[in-house]
């Protein structure tokens, strides 16, 4: 087995099986939440629970990632947050307005879109890695971190970090030959696409469950979520 | 009778001493033992200088015999080499520097160009480069390329085991190429799949660059050995580098500047072609280095993608017109909906695993509650 | 080796895990924010504290018995089942070291109910009887006398009589045809009178057609501290049968979140509620007859030395009575009412609530809570404090003599009462 042959299974079978198993398994579990049973709320509203949702996401996607101290309780965690924030932030711009990323998503859906500068991307892939270091001294010293992070928190970072830095690396073509590095950058991606239905990566997908129950809580009692 | 070295064959065809020196230098210069960017020099080269190492092998060599066989091709490479950029060059190597079987490009045919191949094949046995275009295929024992009876397997091992180096040139000798497309009917392999006791070198490609080949033939006629490779067997000083490595749409691509259509404001910049499925990045080839026609252009300067034509399995590397990021195999609409009902059935499946659970709780607390509630005020069973 | 405590407890928890527990659960990223939000882990640095560690037996209960994922984790060994001594473990961290304040999910990027998901560990701990002493002593006291603090029938009576001279107050009891119920908690009527007195003042004044009633006489419900369940139905069950009797048309519920929050937003869910009955928290309700112009105040009646406002989790954060307060404070003390912070939505809790201030071991993390208050209190150099909950209040009041800290606690009512004109 040589590198062009490992590029060639990466870039083919593997991913292929690991994005069966990503659908499959992201599938199962949404259903699996799903039919564990919802309550009507029977309580009468004070507010709108409409408005509060949605006053909750434009506040959780706008403001609460990139300006920290609109609560006061975030000068305790400001680097927790702030770091949490550009690494998203980061992996977003990446993922949607990354070349190559892009041409993943065209071949998908059948349709594209422009990329950003490379080095705007640069910029971004840089910001994302280096928040991810922070927010891995944090877990590693914060004591109720310490407390919270069991192997499976570890995988989490692990296999996002490594699709990270191997995309870094290609794109700079730094070190490595092109298909090695590839090759490097599919399986880690692979990695965190089997990963993602068995781990908490896939809050991506409950935030938008958690973060509605809070708007709606928050609305129908009137208060700003 | 001792065999005319090539330098004397050259004087008696007129060429003067001070052309000699100069094609000594051409030579060398092909063979990339001088420094032609961006064609990597395999190293130093021991003695007094490129030109004066071929003039010397040139005037105390003897022509060099190559047997040219073809098998599952469209014999392009051969067309490629015959129409080559410097036709006096390939003409040189393959009329006055070699002596060849060739069976495409001899004017014999039928039984008489068999003979003349016995012939060579005994002649020069332990001495002939062989060159082998096309792929030779396994499938039920070769028969599906035959010629004069013999299947392709055959006439492989037997030019083979005289063979003192073997050429494969093209992307089908090397690693099967179009014929090996899936899902490969014929079986079709690389030379390298079947010859493992020989020195073998792929010039892969479709068609191989015919500078590569000559230069190949020639660093072998010069040197004595083929070049130093790559794991692909790929000699290094022409294929060391990616198309992409010194592609003339780089700046382009390190700044982010994509052609998005062949007929865009973007094409027409120059832009890098790399959303139009460009390959240049994974493709070892000295395309961009070498060029075409006498250095006029290759294809990424004319506007169109590198395919990767010299790399394994080009043909099945996902579209030649989809990004190299793109994945290979593809969710379609069907498979995707099979999935997710896949992954609906299972989670359905344990969720009602977990009904029976939680009704099973629910009924312990409910006796539970019964008991607390014979014993307490029974107050609270008013309310349901 | 399992116990039928916890084969209690994990009953309770497979039980209430439906999709919106679930659906939370998943959804933690484990990013540790909402430490930072709870006033217990800020004062104390425990990191046991962190609230979403206080969800860790129903996650656990969660992952083990329903997803393949923790059944994995347990057969290898990642991780290990509940048992007896978790509960006691994790009784001591969800009943004394978190008031279900709630303050954490407005910090929690997910926005997961932290508060309401640690209330069903408690059921859980409720259902296995591992709930503290002092706790559990007065929900017995509730349940048998009627009273947490063990008030009996005729005390009580003889209290409304005392308030009632005392005062110089009417204040009618169990009067058929009213078209308020008033309930209030047994803490205002032991140790707050004037706030009983101060809020039959204004319903007089207003012309109210108000009642108490003799047996729907408690408002806190200590089933709700502990979360047990049918606790939780039996005591609303019983001021909502008074009303059912009485026939009234509205429920008055006193200075007592944790009686509003169940009142208002938990009893539809939890049982069969009477048709047509609105549950009004006093403040609101005091707000109202004065925008309504049935109450009159005196304009900055209490301006003078500077006056704040403590926002109570379950009326403030979790009721939305923000406004009301102070506006009228506003009225009250235009010039000299100033603002904590964090105030509003994002207050932090007095420490006290979610039954906390009622367990004697946990004081020290309840006064340790209150040093930040008292922080804040001495940022804005509050000559007084007013709030809207008197569990809140009973918890400034001690912890304020605890500390020496010269701080005047009202009761909103009683300045509203000593501004009527
Ligand atoms: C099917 C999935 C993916 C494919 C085919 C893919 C492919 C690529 C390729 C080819 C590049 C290099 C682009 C270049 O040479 O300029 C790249 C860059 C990168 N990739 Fe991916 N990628 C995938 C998913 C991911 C994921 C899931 C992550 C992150 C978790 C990721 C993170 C990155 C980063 C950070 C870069 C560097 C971008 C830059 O600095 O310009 N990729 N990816
Ligand atoms: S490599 Fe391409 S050009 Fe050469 S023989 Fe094969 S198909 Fe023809
Ligand atoms: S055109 Fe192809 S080879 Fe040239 S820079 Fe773009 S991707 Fe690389
Ligand atoms: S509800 Fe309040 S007290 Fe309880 S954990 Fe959350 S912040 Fe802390
Ligand atoms: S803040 Fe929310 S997501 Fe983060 S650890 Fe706490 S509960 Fe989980």
């Amino acid at each position: 087995m040589n590198w062009t042959e490992i590029m060639n299974f990466s870039r083919g079978l593997l991913l292929h099986v690991s994005m069966i198993i990503f659908v499959a398994g992201m599938s199962y579990r949404l259903v699996r939440v799903l039919l564990l049973g919802w309550q009507r709320d029977r309580a009468t509203n004070k507010g709108s629970k409409l408005k509060g949702v949605i006053v909750n996401y434009l506040k959780g996607l706008l403001v609460l990632p990139f300006i920290p101290w609109v609560r006061r309780t975030f000068r305790h965690n400001e680097l927790t947050f702030i770091a949490g924030g550009l690494f998203h932030l980061s992996l977003f711009v990446v993922l949607a307005f990354g070349t190559a990323h892009i041409m993943v998503w065209k071949s998908l859906w059948g349709f594209g879109w422009k990329s950003l500068p490379t080095p705007v991307l640069a910029f971004f892939s840089s910001v994302g890695i280096i928040s991810m270091i922070v927010l891995l001294i944090n877990r590693l010293t914060h004591p109720v971190l310490k407390l919270l992070t069991r192997l499976p928190v570890w995988i989490n970072w692990l296999v996002v970090f490594l699709p990270m830095i191997t995309g870094f690396i290609m794109a700079r073509h730094l070190w490595f030959r092109y298909e090695v590095i590839f090759s490097l950058h599919l399986i880690s991606v692979s990695l965190l696409l089997i990963w993602i239905p068995l781990g908490r990566i896939s809050h991506f997908l409950f935030y938008f469950f958690s973060k509605t129950i809070h708007g709606a809580q928050a609305g129908k009692r009137a208060v700003t979520p | 009778m001792k065999e005319k070295t090539i330098y004397e064959h050259l004087r008696e065809k007129g060429l003067s001493r001070r052309d000699f020196m100069k094609l000594c230098g051409t030579i060398a210069g092909m063979m990339g033992l001088e420094f032609v960017p961006p064609v990597k020099a395999p190293g130093k080269i021991p003695g007094p200088g490129p030109e004066a190492v071929v003039a010397q092998a040139l005037t105390t060599r003897p022509k060099l015999p190559i047997i040219w066989l073809e098998f599952q091709d469209c014999a392009g490479c051969s067309e490629a080499i015959s129409r080559s950029s410097s036709p006096l060059l390939s003409n040189l190597v393959l009329n006055d520097l070699a002596i060849e079987y060739h069976e495409t490009l001899m004017a014999a045919a039928g039984f008489q160009a068999e003979k003349a191949k016995e012939e060579c094949l005994k002649k020069y046995f332990g001495k002939y480069v062989l060159v082998v275009e096309g792929s030779p295929t396994l499938a039920d024992d070769g028969i599906y390329c035959t010629v004069a009876g013999k299947s392709n397997l055959e006439l492989l091992k037997e030019a083979a085991a005289g063979a003192a180096a073997i050429i494969a040139t093209g992307n089908c000798a090397c690693f099967g190429g179009i014929p090996a497309a899936r899902p490969n009917p014929t079986g079709a392999v690389g030379v390298t799949d079947l010859i493992k006791d020989k020195p073998v070198v792929n010039i892969p490609g479709c068609p191989a660059i015919p500078e590569v080949t000559t230069g190949t033939i020639l660093h072998f006629l010069i040197l004595g050995e083929l070049p130093k490779t790559d794991h692909l067997k790929r000699p290094l000083p022409f294929y060391g580098n990616t198309v992409h490595d010194h592609c003339l749409r780089r700046p382009f691509y390190e700044a982010g500047k994509f052609a998005e259509s062949f007929d865009d404001e973007g094409a027409k910049k120059g832009y890098c072609l790399y959303k139009l499925g460009c390959k240049g990045p994974t493709t070892y080839n000295a395309c961009a280095g070498l060029k075409w026609e006498r250095g006029l252009s290759y294809p990424v300067q004319s506007g169109h993608p590198c395919l990767g034509c010299s790399e394994p399995h080009f043909w099945d590397g996902g579209g030649f017109y989809q990004g190299q990021s793109a994945p290979i195999l593809r969710l379609d609409k069907n498979s995707t909906a099979t999935l997710v009902g896949a992954g609906l059935a299972a989670g359905a499946a344990l969720a009602g695993l977990n009904a029976v659970k939680k009704s099973r709780a629910r009924k312990a607390i409910k006796t539970a509650a019964s008991e607390k509630v014979s014993s307490g005020t029974g107050e609270e069973k008013k309310e349901g | 080796m399992k116990s039928q405590k916890t084969r209690s407890a994990i009953n309770t928890y497979l039980k209430e895990t439906g999709g919106w527990v679930a659906s939370q659960l998943e959804a933690c990223t484990r990013c540790g924010i909402c430490a930072e939000a709870c006033h217990f882990y800020q004062a104390l640095s425990n990191p046991e504290y962190a609230p979403i560690w206080k969800l860790e037996p129903l996650r656990r209960v969660y992952e083990q018995r329903f997803t393949v994922a923790g059944k994995l984790k347990l057969a290898l060994g990642l991780e290990k089942k509940l048992t007896d001594s978790d509960l006691e473990h994790w009784s001591k961290i969800v009943y004394e070291a978190c008031t279900v304040c709630n303050k954490c999910a407005h910090v929690c990027p997910m926005g997961i109910q932290l508060g309401p998901l640690i209330h069903e560990v408690r059921a859980g701990m409720a259902a296995a009887g591992v709930v503290p002493a002092d706790l559990a002593e007065a929900t017995e006291k509730q349940k048998t006398i009627g009273s947490p603090l063990g008030l009996s029938d005729e005390m009580w009576r003889e209290r409304i009589d005392w308030i009632t001279d005392e005062w110089e107050v009417e204040i009618p009891v169990d009067k058929a045809g009213a078209e308020s119920l008033l309930v209030f908690t047994s803490i205002e009527i032991m140790k707050f009178p004037d706030n009983l007195a101060a809020v039959a003042r204004i319903l007089n004044r207003a012309g109210e057609n108000w009642t108490v009633s003799s047996t729907g006489r408690e408002v806190v419900n200590f089933g709700y501290f502990e979360a047990d369940e049918e606790l939780t139905r039996l005591f609303l069950y019983r001021v909502f049968k008074a009303a059912e009797e009485l026939g009234v048309r509205k429920i008055i519920i006193s200075e007592c979140g944790h009686a509003y929050e169940a009142f208002r937003w938990e009893a539809p869910n939890m049982m069969k509620v009477p048709k047509g009955v609105e549950i009004v928290h006093i403040s609101e309700y005091i707000h109202h007859l004065w925008k309504t112009g049935r109450i009159k105040l005196k304009e900055g009646a209490f301006d003078g030395e500077t006056i704040t406002f403590h926002d109570s989790c379950k009326i403030q954060r979790r009721g939305g009575i923000i406004k009301q307060p102070r506006e009228l404070l506003g009225v009250l003390a235009p010039k000299s009412f100033r603002e904590m912070t964090p105030n509003r939505e994002q207050s932090m809790c007095c420490g006290g609530g979610g039954g906390v201030i009622s367990i004697k071991e946990a004081d020290s993390n309840r006064y340790a809570v209150f040093e930040m208050k008292l922080e804040q209190l001495r940022e804005v150099q509050a000559g007084a404090v007013c709030m809207v909950c008197s569990n809140c209040r009973l918890q400034f009041v001690d912890s304020l003599a605890h500390f020496n800290f010269p701080v005047k606690v009202h009761g909103l009512a009683e300045l509203v009462s000593r501004a009527l004109v």
